[in-house]
């Protein structure tokens, strides 16, 4: 069980403080309410680069990194096809420092024209990195406008192109600023060893004066039903054959949902689920294999993905997936694969939830799925799962209409 | 009304509770380490064997590794697998230079039937052909697409001058795929595993009982001497460049060898080695990321084997900024060696640190693997006292001496691949 408190300041902020007594740290955790899906089509990979201009400075404050760092803390953060979420931790004592930082930069940025400059050149070389000068590394950037075609999802947050970033102006940054990044479109969760009267105090000390701003609203277009298989083959100068299924799964806050990771998990989570033994154990037609799903917060992707084994074919393979995926919809999965499947999720939640800051950033997760008690009821939700549930979401996702099928084909090239 | 500009009160780190592990004897110099301190149901087991590649030819040591859950003469691999699974156990097993450990995590009250399974598992390991053929084909995979990576191709030929003629300066080529023999492996093994456990530390809430059957269980792999390694390596100082058609980005490792914790200027050269670029705010970090936006991210650490250590730059910059990043670099380091660290820049890093060793040093797991850090050199907790002690005392002057003794450029080995 996570306790936890939760206030709202007048300008709109939520705030949930989470007590832990035994630990000497602090951990400030700011969720913002926009990620790529926010983006409009023509400017891509925008959250993620304005996630870089939040540590440029801001309206009152020079440097971010440098206060933190001289408080013993650091930060850091990440962006999401959802959400924007900012981290800091640091020893409890200093833990106003943190406030300080953060809200400053909820109040306003610096804006300066060489943060802007700098961060869109760092940006462009974590696209080299880690999308484009990686083996299979632009997987994401073509599989995801295969299996949206209508959605925001169908772009990677790194953005679509360079070309995006590169032409990103500071008055872009500007008003995206002030659409999304107010007290009303955030999360903030403080967890350490604190009474909740002193946190009170100190969050409406340094949040109370920010102007309440208007929580953006999101109207997305909806993914439209899939209706036909759809396939892609890229050629690319990589050593192996790669491939990825990818299935329309249900939105976060639909509990099929949680069924859907079940089954992913079932068919490739470990090295005794049901692809893992059988395409690459018992048939060796895979070096490696997995299944996962996006976690997406709207209709997500469950994936299948691996490698053919030297001199398999692409049909070959097909062929054997669609048996075993055929076997999981044509039959109840067995009371102790299930159990086994349980006791898994029940010891990774465990070891998850030893860390302060993992336990801080789930709880603004919930809090805005709805309800940050969502994580303590999460638990019952995986246990009362049934082997008909997992039959009923294995028919409704594993066939072939609901399937967008990327291929990465290696260039033979004589070296 | 509020005033924003002004920092709020700092307050100093002037105390962390260092907790050491329980030590229990296995055999001779094997010993078990268990910290019991866990508020939760969670529980960890770590067997260390001496096992690592300086060990071995040709990756034997990593191929063995990989194959200790393959299957004994009664069970598959797939059983044992799911056996393990079907007790909500994760297992980890990875190969250093110097060491081999396989890891457990699960809910503490399984903890103990999954051992029993691993020690069944390992103690009759079969090597069955066709599961050594599995593993081969997939590390041979593996191995091609690391080989179109600049980082590996950095990292792979800047190991091979760094260590040089040395047993850690071998590296895996394609063709040792093809010279595995199930004889040596069988022959590591026996060696290695089945008479090279050097320790085990147990992380959770386990009863008495529970930790005497884990020594049970482990005892008749225990080595019970002391591992020896190799002593005075040396650099292949100069640098070289692996080319890569058509990468977007160079990959650089810049190095030396230098020392460990039992080296008097370990702990001062730590704070030298923050400055410069072990964190978000280092020198290196502020030049060539936030002022030239040249790279993602570029970094320094000092890494540790149990007779020396080694100092390491790495990054991946545009292709066309590489020399501009090593003029960069060598500036950085001209600076550390004449002009002394400012009072703010030097007060800052020294809470930076308190703040991480604190860190470091939260929670039973953290606590642990802090202990387990300083146990192979013969240290105790008090090492951290020291260090501490260190940062609060260190001088710009010490630091620009530091500098000028161990980051001279001529004295470095320099490896590009793009």
């Amino acid at each position: 069980m996570i306790t936890f408190e939760r206030f709202k300041l007048d300008n709109g902020l939520t705030v949930l403080f989470h007590k832990d007594p035994t630990t000497p740290l602090a951990v400030v955790n700011t969720l913002y309410d926009v990620g790529a899906r926010d983006e409009s089509e023509d400017k891509t990979g925008f959250a993620h680069l304005f996630e870089h201009l939040m540590f440029g400075g801001s309206v009152n404050i020079p440097d971010f990194d440098a206060p933190l760092q001289m408080a013993g803390g650091e930060s850091n953060a990440f962006t999401s096809n959802d959400i924007t979420n900012y981290y800091d931790v640091l020893p409890a004592k200093n833990i106003e420092t943190a406030l300080w930082l953060e809200s400053d930069r909820m109040l306003s940025l610096a804006f300066t024209p060489k943060s802007l400059e700098v961060q869109r050149n760092v940006v462009i070389e974590e696209f080299k990195q880690r999308y484009l000068n990686q083996p299979y590394g632009d997987v994401w950037l073509n599989l995801r406008p295969l299996a949206y075609q209508v959605h925001p999802y169908k772009w990677a947050t790194i953005g679509k192109e360079i070309k995006h970033i590169e032409d990103a102006t500071m008055e872009d940054v500007k008003s995206f600023f002030h659409k999304h990044y107010n007290p009303s479109n955030a999360i903030l969760c403080i967890a350490g060893n604190f009474e909740l009267e002193q946190i009170k105090e100190l969050v409406n000390k340094w949040y109370g004066d920010i102007p309440a701003g208007i929580k953006p609203a999101r109207i997305l277009e909806a993914e439209p039903e899939q209706q036909e298989f759809r396939e892609k083959i890229i050629e690319r100068n990589v050593p192996t054959d790669a491939f990825y299924y990818a299935f329309k799964m249900p939105e976060r806050r639909n509990e099929m949902y949680y069924v859907a990771d079940v089954l992913s998990d079932a068919m490739g989570r470990d090295k005794s689920s049901r692809l893992y033994v059988s395409l690459k154990k018992e048939q060796k037609l895979v070096s490696e294999i997995g299944a996962y799903i996006t976690g997406s917060l709207d209709n997500g992707l469950l994936v299948i993905s691996g490698k053919l084994n030297d001199g398999v074919s692409f049909d070959q393979l097909d062929k054997a997936m669609w048996k075993e995926l055929d076997k999981l919809t044509e039959h109840p999965i067995k009371e102790d694969e299930l159990d086994r499947l349980m006791i898994k999720i029940r010891t990774s939640k465990e070891f998850q939830e030893q860390g302060l800051l993992n336990r801080a950033m789930n709880l603004c997760t919930y809090e805005l799925l709805g309800d940050a008690n969502g994580i303590n009821l999460e638990h019952e939700i995986y246990q009362a799962i049934q082997p008909d549930h997992l039959q009923e979401i294995a028919i409704r996702l594993l066939k072939r209409e609901n399937c967008s099928l990327l291929k990465v084909k290696a260039l033979n090239n004589a070296e | 009304m509020l005033n924003r500009t002004l920092t709020p009160e700092l307050k100093q780190i002037d105390k962390i509770d260092f907790v050491k592990p329980q030590v229990f004897d296995i055999s001779g110099d094997t010993k078990l380490f268990f910290m019991q301190e866990v508020p939760n149901d969670t529980a960890r087991l770590d067997l260390y064997f001496d096992a690592g590649t300086v060990k071995g030819n040709s990756g034997v040591a990593s191929f063995v590794n990989g194959l200790l859950l393959s299957g004994t003469p009664s069970k598959t691999s797939i059983r044992i697998n799911n056996e393990i699974d079907g007790l909500g156990g994760f297992f980890e097993s990875g190969v250093s230079n110097e060491n081999a450990v396989v890891t457990m995590y699960s809910l503490r009250e399984n903890l103990l039937p999954i051992l029993r399974i691993m020690k069944d598992a390992i103690q009759h390991l079969a090597l069955h052909d066709h599961e050594v053929e599995e593993l081969i084909n997939e590390r041979r995979q593996r191995f091609k697409v690391s080989m179109e990576k600049v980082s590996f191709l950095a990292q792979r030929g800047f190991q091979q001058r760094l260590f040089n003629d040395s047993l850690y300066g071998r590296v895996t080529n394609e063709g040792d795929f093809d010279k595995i023999s199930i004889p040596e492996l069988r022959r590591f093994f026996n060696e290695n595993y089945l008479h090279g456990l050097t320790k085990v530390v147990v992380v959770g809430d386990l009863s008495q009982d529970e930790v005497d059957e884990i020594i049970d269980l482990t005892g008749s792999w225990a080595k019970g001497t002391k591992s020896e390694f190799e002593k005075n390596i040396s650099n292949l100082k100069g640098s070289a460049h692996i080319v890569k058609e058509g990468a977007l980005q160079t990959a650089i490792r810049v190095g030396r060898m230098l020392f460990n914790k039992t080296h008097e200027d370990y702990n001062d050269f730590l704070i030298l080695n923050t400055i410069f670029g072990d964190y978000f705010g280092s020198r290196l970090m502020s030049n060539i990321r936030e002022d030239k936006g040249y790279t993602y991210g570029i970094g320094t650490m000092v890494a540790e084997l149990h007779e020396t250590g080694y100092f390491l730059i790495a990054t991946e910059v545009g292709k066309d900024v590489k020399d501009a990043t090593l003029k960069e670099i060598r500036y950085e380091i001209e600076r550390l060696q004449t002009e002394p660290v400012g009072t703010e820049e030097l007060d800052l890093v020294k809470n930076y640190m308190l703040g991480q060793l604190l860190k470091s040093a939260d929670g039973p797991y953290s606590m642990t693997d802090l202990y387990m850090s300083v146990e192979p050199y013969g240290l105790e907790l008090d090492f951290y006292n020291k260090s501490i002690e260190s940062i609060n005392s260190i001088t710009p002057e010490r630091i620009m001496e530091l500098a000028k003794k161990y980051l001279n450029w001529n004295d470095m080995t320099v490896v590009s691949a793009g």
